[in-house]
């Protein structure tokens, strides 16, 4: 199986404290990987390292073919990984501009954007927000404009913190569905979540996460894993 | 209490006459202190966002240094920027002293801090996910800052209007560095002085009244502006 990245030694600490210390990190092509674990046991700093928006105190990462440090991974990584937090937050401006917002940050014109925008929206069956405010969106609606104006960019891997924490019964639905579609794209997802009920599904393998260290919980695939852990920062 | 009436009438006709040196005056304190907010905000701005977003040495003592210099009289900012302008100061041989470029200078020292301060203040109380949205849907760090401005624009303007409000009053610094020279340096607030120390009362109150539709306009359009956004949000 072809990973489409991989990340080696990530060490972080914050304040002192030891927050991350993964030995090996794979990310399998075009699946889906679920991973839980308390609160504060580091799975938002994963992300936020994965996607280049935290420096590590040290990583080595293997990405197209390419052995780099963070440092010389991180406009590779900015460019094709993308992270939506817990909470997505939207622009002060419409839905429209929103979607369109990494578009024109990409040199898009505006009329490629505006048409790119449309067709999105209507992938996303969000066509009636277009002009809303999107400060004025319900939770749910947040996160499913969150998720349109991620994929608009096709993303090689899409980070989601939770994306269906404090959500009703409907908009969890909607949101699984949304997800579902965008791991038939091809995209690869990485999703962590305390309700695993609404998006195991969607999950190829599930990882664990605790106090910085990763464990597989993975029984189902007969593929290795490659979660390993040091003890030199155990104690 | 006639003298107060008679005076205010007199300067109303000033204003509506088009009196050539109350205009004058009124549009070398605005061409000054418009000129010193405009190239005092974009470094005051990248400083308080640095400020807010970025740990590094020396960030806690810089912002104690900012919120200290926001309360320094602006006759102390004058005096020192005199001792350095003046013939016989380090930077005598630039001849600014008495010059209009040196009371631009004197009010960029007067609003740095106070823009500093107030934009850091906006710019901390912002949300993060501003800026790591920004940067992970590919905006480069430069786009992320003035997406970030956007989202805090409001505590932005409120900063600008009160940088532009503590210059085009201040007195202190223009007094020493300008001079008051008629044609040259007078700017509002010293020609109300001048010509309330000579019992001109007319003009100093037409001048008065010419700050204080500024200070009722400034503020009625910040309350209009941040009104919208408070609608919107």
């Amino acid at each position: 199986m072809s990973h489409l990245i991989d990340y080696k030694n990530l060490v972080v600490t914050l304040s002192g404290k030891l927050i991350l210390n993964i030995d090996s990190l794979s990310i399998p092509n075009h699946q889906c990987t679920l991973i839980t674990g308390k609160n504060g046991s580091g799975k938002t700093t994963l992300f936020k390292v994965m996607s280049g928006l935290l420096k590590p105190d040290s990583a080595s990462i293997h990405y197209q073919g390419l052995d780099m440090n963070w440092k010389q991974a991180k406009p590779y990584i900015q460019k094709d990984i993308i992270y939506l937090h817990q909470q997505p937050y939207l622009f002060d401006a419409s839905v429209t501009y929103n979607i369109a917002y990494g578009l024109y940050r990409a040199g898009e014109s505006k009329t490629a954007a505006h048409n790119k925008v449309m067709q999105a929206l209507d992938w996303a069956n969000l066509s009636h927000l277009a002009h809303r405010n999107a400060k004025q969106l319900s939770g749910g609606e947040k996160q499913r404009v969150a998720l349109t104006r991620a994929r608009i960019l096709s993303p090689r891997l899409l980070l989601l913190d939770e994306p269906t924490a404090s959500m009703d019964t409907d908009a969890k639905q909607q949101t699984s569905l949304l997800l579902q579609r965008l791991k038939e794209e091809g995209i690869t997802i990485m999703i962590s979540s305390h309700e695993t009920h609404t998006v195991e599904h969607i999950a190829d393998r599930h990882l664990h996460i605790d106090q910085g260290r990763i464990t597989s919980l993975d029984h189902s695939h007969s593929e290795k894993v490659t979660v390993l852990n040091t003890s030199k920062y155990n104690n | 209490m006639n003298d107060i009436s008679q005076a205010s009438a007199s300067a109303f006709q000033l204003l509506i006459s088009g009196n050539n040196d109350i205009w004058e005056i009124i549009s070398l304190s605005f061409g000054v202190s418009f000129s010193a907010i405009l190239i005092a905000t974009p470094v005051a701005l990248v400083i308080a966002f640095l400020l807010a977003f970025f740990q590094f040495p020396f960030r806690r003592a810089l912002i104690a240094l900012f919120n200290t210099f926001m309360s320094v009289p602006a006759v102390v900012i004058g005096l020192s920027l005199y001792l350095l302008l003046s013939r016989s100061g380090p930077l005598g041989d630039l001849r600014l002293l008495f010059t209009d470029k040196a009371m631009i200078i004197g009010q960029i020292m007067l609003s740095f801090p106070l823009l500093v301060a107030m934009a850091h203040a906006s710019f901390q109380a912002a949300d993060r996910r501003a800026w790591e949205t920004a940067i992970t849907l590919g905006a480069t760090p430069a786009r992320a800052f003035f997406t970030l401005m956007y989202e805090v624009r409001f505590g932005l303007i409120a900063a600008v209007v009160a940088g532009f409000g503590r210059v085009i009053a201040e007195i202190g610094c223009s007094m020493m560095v300008g001079g008051n020279i008629l044609h040259s340096t007078r700017n509002i607030p010293t020609a109300i002085a001048l010509e309330t120390s000579k019992g001109e009362f007319a003009q100093g109150i037409a001048l008065g009244m010419v700050l204080l539709v500024l200070s009722l306009s400034l503020n009625a359009g910040v309350s209009l502006f941040q009104g919208k956004g408070e609608l919107q949000a």
